[in-house]
């Protein structure tokens, strides 16, 4: 057993034990926190493996939450309304995926920024669904063994939520068609030399990833029990780029760190000032400007001090480790 | 439907659509010169209206306040060019998330100090009137911001077409490097042309305040709009800002009349229809990312 996963599971004790010493405050914050580490970790896969920077990934985790909302009057076995959201959203990062994908970067990200306006329009108009008021969402979650409602219980539910996403995107980068993903971020007109459809693989992390901020947005629902438009609007989309920038984009743990941080000081400094997006500004402006990847990069880099791997030591050395060698191990 | 209210609604979304094109041309020569995709656009935009309105209160005219709000927004625009732009230039990711930043800290100043409700500003005196055009009434100072916006588009065109400057800039949209190589000072060129757009910007602010009212979110309603005409119209040309800012106010503006809980999707399903059909805009060349 290798370090690496020592501190998986060490980590996942943690998060599992956490509630008994948190306040009930501590324990709504961490639900909420969970959910955002989801909705961080899909954006964070997108910009970091796939190389497309996202301005409107809250379309999909809106969606996903009014999915459960809309579907929710008629439906109410959980396992169908969070198959439904993924399903629908997925198939919404479908289609725009192959509508966008193709565009050059600063269009993407324009395209992408247009289309989550656009749904918030949507939303924000169309009265059926409750317009600019939004809807109340009266359906508990129901694994099978009686509904959930008690904070501990949707603690649970997000944290283990959380942990079943970051173990399947750990399986999928180090997956064949991961590596794909990746190698058609690192050098696209090489990849496509060699026979890969890179538009292919672009639409599938697209596709991916909307499915998982759907899914965040799903869980959301049971958890915030109202559909808003605000929770598809831009603001979202940016405050989750916000999330993998300070948590660092290109590793697994960076996304759910940087959301941890936003999610924690948001409530912080929210409650001594209502300038708390100021403070959070500054904070991400001193990173970016800084340079020296987000938080996650920082604790791998110590952690790798404090450990070092004699292989891989001499492997930086001697120069043989490229950077899709130092994603790889930092995951 | 009579000849008259259609007249009434062409002259409308003609004012907007001008006030649409004075504003996204700032984004677009920003866009296309530059290649920075400036997220604080919208940011001067508002900046623009609310300083005005806080000259106007303070019983300065509108058109001193025009002037005064356009130098402060002039020299805000020069700090953050070269405080903060002008060391992420090159990395897309980076300044679009600088921008964003700035966006994102503005936002929340401007509703610490103007608060969160919609001001209006006072249209001038001299153009706070009707005129009577044969079968329509049309207010005089949305005649004028048509007249602006035209005036402005001949400028650019002489501008693009006829001097050193537009010479400059139209070899920077095509080749950056180029341009470097033959002597001339990019950093001088961004910082003016990054100062240019912002005054354009703020500018647009301070002429849409009598037409739209100044409210909290307006930065980031105007920025998407603006991104929009830039991406129907194209990278980096006048022409296709123009013409895309028309087609976009034009399209609004019927479809408030028309289909008032879809106008807004109208113009985004506009923009994804464009990009089917033609990827690099209307007017665009084919460019690098």
């Amino acid at each position: 057993m290798n370090k690496n996963k020592v501190l998986s599971i060490a980590a996942a004790i943690v998060i599992l034990l956490l509630p008994s010493i948190l306040s009930t405050y501590g324990i709504r914050l961490g639900g909420e926190l969970f959910i955002m580490s989801i909705f961080a970790l899909s954006l964070g896969l997108l910009m970091g493996y796939a190389g497309l920077t996202s301005f409107g990934h809250a379309s999909f985790f809106g969606t996903g939450l009014y999915v459960v909302a809309i579907l929710g009057k008629y439906i109410t076995n959980t396992y169908v309304l969070i198959l439904a959201a993924i399903v629908i959203t997925g198939l919404l990062a479908w289609v725009t995926g192959l509508l966008f994908v193709r565009v050059p970067g600063s269009y993407f990200f324009m395209l992408t920024l247009a289309f989550n306006q656009l749904l918030y329009v949507f939303f924000f108009k169309l009265k059926s669904f409750g317009g600019a008021d939004g809807m109340a969402i009266n359906v508990n979650p129901d694994l099978g063994f009686g509904p959930i409602v008690s904070p501990v219980g949707r603690y649970y539910l997000t944290a283990i939520a959380f942990i079943l996403c970051f173990i399947f995107l750990k399986y999928f980068i180090d997956s064949p068609t991961g590596r794909i993903v990746i190698g058609v971020k690192e050098n696209q007109s090489r990849m496509k030399a060699l026979g890969y459809n890179t538009l292919y693989y672009r639409v599938l992390a697209f596709t991916m990833t909307g499915m998982m901020a759907g899914f965040a947005g799903a869980l959301y629902a049971f958890s915030n029990r109202f559909a808003s438009p605000e929770s598809i609007s831009w603001m979202l989309s940016g405050q989750v780029l916000i999330m993998v920038i300070i948590g660092g984009s290109g590793t697994l743990i960076g996304p759910p760190i940087g959301a941890a941080v936003f999610v924690v000081l948001q409530s912080y400094i929210s409650s001594y000032t209502e300038r708390w997006p100021v403070i959070m500004g500054v904070f991400f402006l001193v990173l970016v400007f800084l340079n020296r990847g987000g938080i996650g990069h920082i604790l791998i880099r110590l952690w790798n001090r404090a450990f070092p791997d004699r292989e891989r030591t001499a492997a930086r050395k001697s120069g043989l480790l490229r950077t899709t060698d130092v994603i790889e191990e930092e995951t | 439907m009579d000849i008259s209210s259609i007249l009434l609604l062409i002259l409308t979304g003609l004012a907007y659509g001008m006030l649409l094109f004075i504003f996204a041309s700032g984004m677009s020569i920003i866009f296309g010169l530059m290649n920075v995709v400036n997220l604080t656009h919208g940011t001067f935009f508002a900046l623009g209206a609310y300083i005005a309105y806080s000259f106007m209160s303070r019983h300065y005219g509108f058109w001193t306040a025009l002037v005064l709000s356009v130098i402060v927004i002039a020299a805000i625009g020069l700090v953050i060019e070269r405080l903060m732009l002008a060391f992420v230039y090159g990395s897309h990711d980076r300044e679009v998330l600088v921008t964003f930043g700035l966006m994102f800290i503005a936002a929340d100043v401007m509703k610490g100090i103007w608060g969160a409700d919609s001001l209006t500003l006072g249209a001038p005196s001299a153009l706070n009137s009707t005129i009577n055009m044969g079968e329509v009434m049309f207010p005089a100072y949305r005649l004028f911001v048509i007249f602006v916006g035209i005036i402005l588009a001949f400028i650019l065109w002489f501008m693009e077409n006829h001097t050193k400057t537009g010479a400059i800039i139209r070899a920077g949209v095509d080749d950056r490097v180029m341009l470097s190589a033959l002597g001339i000072n990019v950093k001088v060129v961004f910082a003016g042309v990054f100062v240019f757009g912002a005054v354009l910007a703020g500018a647009a602010g301070v002429l849409g305040g009598p037409i739209l009212s100044i409210y909290s979110g307006m930065d980031a309603e105007v920025l998407i709009i603006s991104l929009v005409i830039v991406v129907i119209g194209g990278l980096g040309t006048w022409k296709g800002t123009f013409i895309a800012a028309l087609l976009v106010g034009m399209i609004n503006t019927f479809g408030q009349m028309y289909f008032p809980s879809i106008s807004m999707a109208l113009v985004f399903l506009f923009m994804i229809v464009v990009l089917l059909v033609k990827p690099t805009g209307l007017f665009g060349k084919e460019v690098g990312a």
